[in-house]
């Protein structure tokens, strides 16, 4: 069983970014997805904040850098939405960043295949904890899982594979 | 345990930060009643504290006064009781002196109804030592000129007569003695006759002869014959009369209290009287059963005839 928050895997690499990298693609993934949002309901089916915060949350494998980075891009996604209560996006990607980044610190997520498992599973856990968030302080009835969420959650998932690879450019080579 | 608390950290500084996002997200959020969550929460989380601490204090509180007022309500009472003794012991002492008051103020009024004759007023202080003697013992004596054979008369009715005279004291035979006799008439038939004592509370009336009609509750008052008491002072009625031989037995019952005397009058003089019994007393002194007395020169014949007019 794996044991999140734990002292990570010497033997897993801790991947550093050039200074500035993490900063900007967290704001363009947030500009991105604000912007995209305009041109049709497609856009919808990709959370590109989500795998930011799991893309960094893996690589740098470190559990409190996740869950600020994973918190931080949630608040600012509650600030960039209109009808949201701020922490509603903020609780949940603060906890998968500490997940994402307790996964990396165990698992080999280099690998595409387990980097687009791990982003469908981030992917239906984040949206677990929205509906839980939602039902139990907004009232709403907000479905844990439907057939548009794994439409969605595939998508995203797919979606990550090419992303992720991208981001490793950012990779400061060690 | 370092090494655990620092395995640890990262998991609570998550749940630190995960707190503190829901808190604001409370803050942000109004649920029924248009009232934010944070405020909702906070009053759910204090209240129960609240009602908790206004429960024991309440209890301790009411425990407190109560040993308080338990304390104090025994306080209370032991003083509230030796009150309540001082009282009663006061109003005692009032109604004494209520009582005492209500005698003088009816000799007062005897007095003040006969101002020619020459009286004086005299407090019991004893009686005989012996049962079966009627004595008792006033608080006047040869220094108040009190002599021999003098009258002694209540408001009511007569008492006795002063058989013995000291410096301060003197003695005073009642009428119901056995050693006593009044010369005595019935004030209705005006029958003379004599009232002895026989050693009980009541007196008889002897020397009535069996023709003479006598009802329980006729008059019965001195006659002046003894030369002791003046005429028409009332003795008492009578109780109940039975033929015997060669005279009636008449049981009377003495006008005058003879068993609870505490102020009586001497009369200095055998002088003709006019006795006029005071209104003050004669409700509150007379006995239940007593019949009224009559009033003095009154007759039965007198009674029963008409009043002659004045010219």
């Amino acid at each position: 069983m794996l044991n999140v928050g734990e002292r990570p895997d010497p033997n897993v690499e801790v991947h550093k970014f050039y200074s500035g990298a993490v900063l900007g693609v967290a704001l363009l993934a947030l500009v991105f997805q604000a912007f995209l949002h305009k041109y049709g309901r497609w856009a919808e089916l990709i959370d590109l904040p989500l795998l930011v915060t799991v893309y960094f949350g893996v690589s740098r494998r470190n559990p409190v850098t996740g869950m600020f980075l994973g918190g931080t891009i949630g608040i600012l996604q509650d600030a960039l939405s209109h009808d949201n209560p701020i922490g509603m996006y903020g609780i949940a990607k603060t906890i998968i960043g500490y997940l994402a980044s307790s996964i990396g610190g165990r698992v080999d997520t280099e690998h595409p295949v387990s980097r687009f498992l791990l982003v469908f599973f981030c992917f239906h856990f984040h949206q677990v904890i929205l509906a839980i968030t939602q039902r139990v302080l907004l009232n709403h009835s907000a479905p844990l899982f439907t057939l548009r969420l794994l439409l969605d959650s595939l998508v995203t998932a797919a979606f990550a594979v090419p992303l992720f690879a991208l981001l490793d450019r950012l990779r400061r080579p060690s | 345990m370092i090494d655990t608390y620092s395995r640890r950290r990262p998991l609570a500084l998550l749940a630190v930060v995960v707190v503190a996002q829901v808190l604001l997200l409370a803050f942000q959020i109004k649920g029924e009643h248009d009232v934010r969550l944070i405020r909702f929460w906070a009053v759910e989380l204090v209240t129960p504290l609240e009602r908790a601490g206004t429960w024991m204090f309440s209890r301790v509180g009411g425990a407190w006064g109560g040993y308080v007022g338990l304390r104090n309500a025994r306080a209370e009472n032991q003083r509230m009781r030796a009150q309540l003794d001082q009282l009663e012991l006061r109003n005692r002492e009032l109604e004494s002196h209520a009582a005492e008051a209500q005698r003088l103020e009816t000799l007062l009024s005897f007095r003040e109804a006969h101002p020619e004759a020459s009286m004086l007023a005299a407090q019991v202080i004893g009686s005989s030592a012996d049962p079966t003697s009627h004595t008792l013992f006033i608080n006047r004596g040869e220094r108040d000129h009190l002599r021999l054979n003098l009258g002694v008369v209540t408001p009511e009715g007569i008492v006795g007569k002063i058989v013995e005279v000291l410096p301060n004291t003197a003695q005073v035979l009642l009428i119901n003695d056995k050693d006593s006799g009044v010369g005595a008439l019935f004030s209705g038939s005006r029958t003379h006759g004599v009232v002895k004592g026989s050693g009980d509370p009541e007196p008889r009336m002897d020397y009535v002869v069996n023709d003479e009609k006598v009802q329980p509750g006729d008059l019965i008052a001195t006659s002046g014959e003894d030369r002791i008491f003046p005429k028409d002072f009332p003795i008492g009625a009578v109780e109940s009369a039975k033929p015997g031989n060669p005279f009636q037995t008449i049981r009377v019952h003495p006008a005058a209290r003879l068993d609870r005397l505490e102020d009586v009058i001497v009369l200095l003089s055998q002088q003709q009287v006019v006795f006029k019994k005071p209104e003050t007393s004669a409700t509150a002194a007379a006995p239940p059963a007593a019949p009224p007395i009559a009033q003095p020169g009154v007759t039965e014949a007198t009674r029963q005839k008409p009043a002659a007019p004045k010219p």
